[in-house]
């Protein structure tokens, strides 16, 4: 055997090692966006004060019954700047604002609208109007989309539920239906019942829902169609519509095999993967039952038609719309490329800053395939472990994570499963032994050093 | 008068209810439902879920309709089961054996206990029922009063996949027996086993496990229940023959062998039994034990080894005890859990506790004398629960180490019945109160890992208040950990859970709000 190899090897190594060490430290890091707590404020401020507006001009038959639902709404928009989920990053705020000022231009009726779009830094594949004229779009759908003319029919769906008042119209039928004549009377005749009341109760809250549902589902068709209109007045390429809803109609299906990312993420040499980290129970009370649907039922509660029909209720009007002259891209590609990477690691740092540690590792891991030696996941995964000793320590995991549920994905769920088959010092070893392989190749990165310093500390204790 | 009153108050409720007949109606204001009772879903003496039984309708005069909820080991509904049954209805236990879960309901209209057995589906596939009579009394007592370690069922187990046992403890005049049912969960089978020795005026039976043949249960039997000196028995019920298999009874031993627990050996015929041994002619009731022994069984009865470990000479080299089993500044030791390792090793956890000179019950007495009373409720002496201790044996069963863990010294009894009562029976009394701080133990099916969990009262200058401690044992190491139960904001409760875990209910004093969730141990 010739030795020039030998000598070679480490050379080489270690101009990898400094080459890729420059790479990372000099642009392509991860680094979170600072939360603007000035921002977020006056943004809470400014709808508080709309919400408070809006009160008022509430109508004055069954005004408390407006409140009641108006202040839930306006809950749900507060839980939002409380847990500080919209991106303030102020590159990728312009971005949004021009796609939607695109939008904007191109359609008259929208341009005395008061309406604000923002990205949500949720890893939830979604985006909604959630009313005081806010439009979150989440950064988990974003970063899935092909082009920016999927992101405006999006966009035009939301900016259709704002423009056609779908939720006030929602809130003032359920009010009507319940102070309803009708109502009040099926309620007497339930009060006034000695025996069978919850089999009325029952069939009385199925027709309530099944008609709010009804109208959710017609909802979504209009702000379907709605949103074509907008999108086919701008450069954007309408046939995109029909691309996106096939995506949303694929999106829930579960594309990372998380046992065997496990296995080979942690079955470090010194420290191997053991079996029973990922041992489950199949019956019905261990947390993986298969839980039997009933169907129909399902399907009647649904709150959007099903896509495959959304896509089939379009497609006449897409081609009607076609144009030569569209374009899938029109704003600025390359930021939107930009920002699905920036998103993808955005999400997981936001469900770690928002306490749910399960979720973070889950979208570090899914972010981790096909990239190695990535300082901020090799950090984060030290993080989050180390993390999970904390909270242990101190009993208070069980706040941070997610438990195994018949009801997740079966993915996400044997990665919840892999959490509760850990004990202490197994979140210690793991931890250390994960991080010690990338010893010193990352130590240039504070964020790793931090992590594989506890990590080092937690395992020897 | 009184008729006016009648007038002017049904006037008014009409008024009202004229004034009700207005007033905007919702669903809450129309319909609630009540909860009746709920409780751990177990499955070889483990939890693996719990219920919870609504009352959701009234039907008519007699009968309500209930929801029984089933929630899985990690809190989430997996599934609600609707029936119609008496008004008079309470569920007392529930059992899983991977296959189909069994609910033991208390009928009292039709004065029946019925064993009601659901697939994983949530529909019914056997009911089996059996009178209820005075002879249950006793244990629809213990029902309402009795206190178990774990938190978990008293008298209904699972057998595995072929179904059910229930261990009834039964009354009739002053005699006391017991009676087995099994309820097969395969088919629609059941079947009652009786003692039908006519000597046994007075015998309890306590279920210590089965195997996938047999139902083990340690039997005490005297001919008077308040005289004479009872006798142990190990009992197998073979519940595939309906036969008794096997009945240990000591006579013709050098030692009297009292069993409280058996572990069936993987894979092989031997069943392992763990107790304490007195000398021959004591009265296991009121005597001191002499050690702990452990005997090696086969499904037939025959025994196949015996160990024993006494307090005088193995004991005695790792903890500062006596003759008769007292440990310096602990006292005598109630064993509350043994615990099988895979390589053969095996942890026993006791807890001490020792008769202590009661300065309020001194001074009542002394008072009382010069009052002329004779004798005080209050005794002059408590009885105090101390140290825990874990003690280590090998794979010969005997004695290799022993810890002492430290916890405060907790008034346990303090009446005139810790003055004259043995040592051992007060043990025993305090088992049956609940008067022990051992909570339960939780760990792996293997026993690899392992939390011994007890509760302690804390004095310090930094925290004063109730505290929930664990010893966990990682395969290789000890390490202890501890919750303060009281904070400024908050006061916590800790329940046993799933293997490995605890539920902590958190109680916000000022959002007026309750908090479940599962923390693992160790």
């Amino acid at each position: 055997m010739p030795k020039v190899p030998c000598i070679l090897h480490p050379l080489l190594l270690v101009l990898f090692f400094v080459f890729t060490t420059f790479l990372f430290a000099s642009s392509q890091v991860f680094s979170p966006a600072t939360e603007n707590a000035a921002f977020f404020k006056a943004l809470s401020t400014k709808y508080e004060d709309h919400y408070k507006d809006e009160l008022s001009s509430l109508p004055k038959e069954n005004k408390k019954d407006f409140e009641e639902v108006y202040k839930l709404r306006w809950e749900n928009v507060k839980e939002v700047f409380d847990k500080k989920e919209i991106y303030t990053s102020a590159q990728a705020q312009q971005y949004l604002n021009a796609l939607v000022a695109e939008i904007v231009k191109a359609n008259p009726l929208l341009q005395n609208q008061n309406f604000n779009c923002y990205f949500s830094r949720s890893g939830v594949p979604n985006a909604g109007y959630i009313g005081e004229g806010i439009i979150l779009f989440n950064m988990g759908l974003f970063k899935r989309l092909d082009n920016e003319s999927q992101a405006a029919f999006i966009l035009c769906h939301e900016i259709s539920h704002f423009y056609l008042q779908h939720s006030e119209k929602s809130i003032r039928r359920y009010v009507a239906a319940i102070n309803s004549q009708e109502m009040q009377t099926e309620l007497r005749k339930i009060k006034n019942a000695e025996y069978g009341k919850r089999q009325q109760v029952d069939d009385l809250l199925k027709g309530l829902t099944f008609n709010i549902r009804r109208h959710g589902r017609d909802h979504e068709s209009e702000a379907d169609s709605m949103a074509i209109e907008f999108l086919h007045n701008t450069r954007y390429d309408v046939s995109e519509a029909l691309t996106t809803l096939a995506l949303l109609d694929s999106i829930d299906i579960d594309t990372l095999h998380i046992g065997g990312c496990l296995q080979k993420m942690f079955d470090a040499k010194d420290y191997p993967f053991q079996k029973r980290w990922l041992a489950k129970e199949e019956g019905l009370l261990g947390g993986h039952a298969q839980l039997k649907k009933d169907e129909p039922l399902a399907d009647s509660l649904k709150t959007h038609p099903d896509c495959k029909l959304r896509i089939k209720f379009l497609e006449p009007m897409v081609s009607r719309y076609c144009s030569s002259t569209s374009s899938k891209n029109v704003v600025n590609n390359s930021k939107m490329i930009e920002l699905k990477n920036i998103f993808s690691y955005e999400i997981a740092e936001f469900a770690y800053t928002s306490e749910n540690y399960t979720k973070s590792l889950y979208y570090t891991l899914e972010l981790s395939q096909g990239k190695t030696a990535d300082p901020y996941l090799v950090a984060q995964v030290g993080k989050i472990f180390n993390s999970f000793y904390a909270a242990q320590k101190i009993h208070k995991l069980g706040k941070l994570i997610d438990l195994p549920s018949p009801y997740y994905p079966g993915n996400y769920n044997l990665l919840l499963q892999f959490v509760q088959n850990l004990y202490l010092e197994n979140f210690a070893s793991i931890s250390y032994h994960f991080l010690k392989q990338y010893y010193p190749l990352l130590d240039y990165y504070p964020p790793f050093t931090s992590a594989y310093n506890t990590s080092k500390k937690i395992s020897q204790q | 008068m009184n008729k006016k009153f009648w007038i002017a108050t049904t006037c008014m409720l009409l008024a009202a209810s004229g004034v009700q007949a207005q007033n905007k109606l919702s669903i809450d204001k129309v319909y609630s439902t009540y909860r009746r009772n709920s409780g751990t879903i177990m499955e070889n003496k483990k939890i693996k879920g719990y219920f919870f039984l609504y009352i959701s309708d009234k039907i008519d005069k007699h009968t309500d309709e209930y929801t029984l909820q089933i929630l899985d080991e990690n809190l989430n509904k997996v599934r609600d089961i609707k029936f119609e049954d008496s008004k008079k209805l309470g569920l007392l236990e529930a059992a899983y054996n991977g296959s189909s879960l069994a609910f033991l309901f208390k009928n009292g209209d039709n004065k029946t206990l019925d064993m009601k057995v659901y697939d994983l589906d949530g529909k019914l596939k056997y009911t089996y029922s059996r009178e209820y009579d005075k002879r249950t009394d006793d244990l629809m007592k213990r029902y309402e009063t009795m206190h178990t370690d774990e938190g978990t069922n008293q008298n209904v187990y699972d057998l595995g996949e072929k179904g059910y046992a229930s261990v009834l403890p039964l009354r009739d005049g002053k005699q006391r027996t017991y009676e087995i049912d099994y309820y097969s969960s395969q088919e629609k089978k059941q079947w009652t086993y009786t003692p039908d020795d006519d000597e046994e005026r007075y015998a309890n039976a306590e279920f210590l496990g089965s195997t996938d043949s047999l139902i083990i249960l340690e039997v005490m039997k005297k001919n008077r229940a308040l005289s004479g000196k009872p006798s142990a028995h190990l009992i197998g019920i073979n519940f595939m023959t309906k036969k008794k298999a096997f009945d240990i009874d000591n006579e013709n031993d050098e030692y009297t062998f009292v069993s409280s627990g058996v572990e069936p050996v993987k894979g092989t015929d031997k069943i392992m039994v763990f107790g304490s041994y007195f000398n021959k002619g004591d009265n296991i009731i009121k005597d001191n034990t002499k050690g702990l022994a452990i005997y090696g069984i086969d499904s037939k009865g025959n025994v196949l080894t015996k160990t024993y470990n006494s307090w005088a000479d193995d004991f005695a080299k790792y903890l500062p005890t006596n003759r008769k089993g007292k440990i310096d500044n602990i006292g005598y030791l109630y064993i509350h859990k043994v615990i099988q390792m895979q390589d053969g090793k095996m942890f026993i956890v006791g807890e001490g506790y020792k008769r202590q000179a009661n300065a309020g019950g001194i001074a009542l007495n002394v008072l009382g004398a010069f009052a002329g009373v004779r004798q005080s409720a209050v005794g002059v002496t408590k009885i105090v629960t101390t140290d825990m201790v874990i003690m280590e044996f090998n794979d010969k069963y005997k004695i290799t180490n022993a810890t002492i863990y430290d916890k405060t010294n907790n008034n346990a009894v303090i009446s005139a019945m810790s003055d004259g009562t043995s040592q051992h029976a007060i043990g025993l009394y305090l088992k049956m109160t609940g008067a022990f701080d051992y909570e339960f133990t939780t760990g792996d099916n293997d026993n690899n890992n392992f939390s011994v969990c007890y509760s302690d009262w804390v004095r310090s200058s930094d925290y004063k208040g109730e505290t929930f401690n664990s010893i966990h044992y990682n395969g290789t190491k000890f390490t202890t950990d501890k919750i303060e139960l009281k904070s400024k904001a908050s006061t916590l409760k800790v329940f046993p859970a799933k293997a490995g875990s605890i539920m902590i209910m958190e109680y916000f004093k000022k959002d007026k709000r309750i908090d479940f969730r599962l923390e693992k141990l160790g």
